[in-house]
């Protein structure tokens, strides 16, 4: 069995403590079982033995093989000891609770496997849909009313927080928190109580907005390893089916899925275009400020280059204006100085300037002379 | 639990307790919600439902004197979410297909599902066809020998049912249960006895009861 991921030496010994603790609580808890708890404790202890052998088995045999001592343990305590039904679900649980608290960093997402890759793929299948709206998927929720908004986000930090649990129950159980929200929010935009119609759309929605970490390998990590009784028929186990059904149709998703035409659909997804732009309002309620303010942006650069593009072909145009005046000026000149040619007439010379050459000088007068008076 | 098995808990075989699972097929319209809605809470259309939802849904039943969980499953009927319907029905012991009785296309659809269910989970599947909407006898475009006859063509029981009368689901539900039970006994009965082998598929795991180095302390795989 490979290595834990190598996490903080504080993650490490806050996981230890924890493990100390389950088992002191399972200790004290089968106390109450008298012998029989005794003989689980026992079996437990052979069960994680067992695994520890097991290092180099496929993943899937641990799977099987944890699935069988549930079965066994649960079994033995009904027929051998007679513990009646509602006492084994509970001892069941707890069961589950101590040895998953142990085997959780061996065979939680194991290198073994191509759970991370998958994961992987979800992860940027997910991004890459960021521009689906609750419109294209009939999501049957108005997020513009203040609680139900509230409850989108509630959904979303349950379902987020899905990855930070280690037993597979708790992991469970978020799933249940996230769908009662779902519920919830339904509830209230429509009034009455959601059906499956309503239901499978929301929680598609909600997985597409909160791009859960490592979705896969936690859906891989209940199936393998969950008590099977609370997977298979009761309400968790309904919620989960639902979550594997929502992976499903966006791991599928195509055009004819979102009511869209091929083009539409591969425009949105190249990025080409965003159905968002138009829809700002209704995405406006919830979407983080960053994501709002990013959109304004955007829209105010494609203003600007709107109108940057429009100051251009303005400046063409009164160059073109500008040379195209001077040219008809030049020819208007010109047709004026052909129809009204020139002609400088000698009278003109008449007019001469004071300041010029006297030419007729002789004319005129001679200067006065003094004259000297007597006295 | 195996497919078909849902022999769940129960200490002595009178006080057999039996968990089924029952999904609910069928079109977007033909009254699902309102059906279950009206077997688990006796409410139509009612303001006071207090139900949050309508998608799972359980009942408790003691058929002569067999304790029976039921489990119903809801699942999303619009066309895009078709391809969805194995996740669903996986493991189920019975299915109810609903269509609406003056609307032709939704027994087609209810065929389809016939088909489908048939393919992927044999005979062990108990179907009932259920066509809903009593009430609106006058519109009817569905002919009772038709559906009937298609029913038992395929194996399946045909049920008329109004939700918002109250007609005809009490007996639906309850036959539905009578059939599982009879399907697992079947099943039981095939596998060798009781509930502790209806685990079926798990193999049996050696489990050594005395041996010493299991009281070692610490778990092998503590962190």
């Amino acid at each position: 069995m490979k290595e834990a991921k190598a996490p903080s030496p504080s993650l490490t010994r806050q996981y230890s403590i924890e493990t100390d603790r389950v088992s002191k609580d399972f200790i004290e808890f089968l106390k109450t079982y008298h012998k029989a708890g005794h003989d689980v404790y026992k079996q437990c202890k052979v069960f994680l033995e067992t695994i520890h052998h097991k290092k180099e088995s496929n993943i899937d045999e641990l799977s099987e093989f944890t699935q069988d001592f549930y079965q066994n343990t649960a079994d033995k305590l009904q027929m051998y000891w007679k513990v009646p039904p509602n006492k084994v679900e509970e001892a069941m649980d707890q069961i589950e609770k101590f040895i998953m608290t142990r085997l959780y960093k061996h065979v939680f997402c194991p290198e073994t496997t191509d759970d991370e890759k998958k994961d992987l793929t979800v992860q940027k299948r997910i991004r890459a849909l960021h521009w689906v709206t609750p419109q294209m998927l009939c999501v049957p929720v108005n997020e513009d009313i203040p609680e139900v908004s509230d409850m989108v986000v509630k959904a979303i930090t349950d379902i987020i927080e899905m990855d930070s649990k280690r037993i597979p129950r708790d992991k469970l159980a978020c799933i249940t928190g996230c769908s009662k929200q779902i519920f919830n929010a339904i509830r209230i935009t429509k009034n009455e109580p959601a059906s499956a119609d309503d239901f499978l759309p929301t929680l598609i929605y909600i997985v597409l907005k909160a791009n859960p970490p490592r979705l896969q390998s936690n859906i891989q990590y209940i199936t393998r390893f969950c008590n099977p009784s609370r997977l298979m028929t009761g309400e968790d186990g309904y919620y989960f089916t639902n979550l594997c059904c929502a992976i499903a149709f966006i791991e599928k998703l195509d055009a004819q899925s979102l009511n869209l035409s091929e083009e539409e659909f591969s425009r949105y997804m190249s990025g080409q275009a965003s159905p968002k732009k138009q829809d700002t309002d209704i995405w406006d309620a919830d979407t983080c400020p960053g994501v709002k303010q990013m959109h304004r942006n955007l829209d105010l650069l494609s203003q600007l280059s709107e109108r940057q593009e429009r100051i251009v072909t303005g400046a063409k145009k009164l160059e073109k204006d500008l040379i195209d005046w001077t040219e008809e000026v030049t020819r208007e000149v010109q047709d004026i100085v052909e129809k009204y040619p020139l002609h400088i007439k000698a009278n003109s010379q008449a007019l001469a300037s004071i300041d010029s050459e006297n030419v007729e000088d002789d004319r005129l007068p001679p200067p006065l002379q003094p004259q000297v008076y007597a006295g | 639990m195996a497919a078909g098995g849902g022999g769940g808990a129960g200490g002595s075989s009178s006080s057999k307790t039996y968990s089924f699972k029952v999904v609910l097929l069928g079109e977007g319209c033909v009254g699902k919600t309102s059906l279950v809605l009206r077997y688990c809470e006796n409410k139509f259309n009612d303001k006071h439902i207090t139900t949050l939802q309508a998608s799972f849904l359980t009942k408790k039943l003691n058929i002569g004197g067999k304790r029976v969980n039921l489990a119903i499953w809801d699942t999303a009927g619009q066309e895009r979410f078709h391809a969805l319907g194995p996740i669903y029905y996986r493991d189920s012991n019975g299915a109810i297909l609903v269509y609406d009785i003056t609307d032709e296309d939704s027994f087609q659809k209810v065929k389809n599902w016939v088909k489908e269910l048939r393919k992927m989970l044999g005979n062990e599947i108990c179907l009932c066809i259920v066509g809903n909407k009593v009430d609106l006898e006058k519109e009817r475009h569905v002919s009772v020998q038709e559906a009937e006859a298609y029913a038992e063509s395929v194996g399946a029981k045909h049920y008329h049912t109004s939700a918002k009368q109250n007609k005809g689901i009490e007996e639906l539900f309850l036959d539905l249960c009578k059939r599982m039970i009879e399907t697992a006994q079947v099943d039981e009965r095939a596998k060798g006895n009781g509930p502790s082998q209806s685990g079926g598929a798990r193999r049996g795991v050696q489990i050594v009861d005395d041996e010493p180095q299991a009281q070692s302390a610490g778990g092998c795989c503590s962190g």
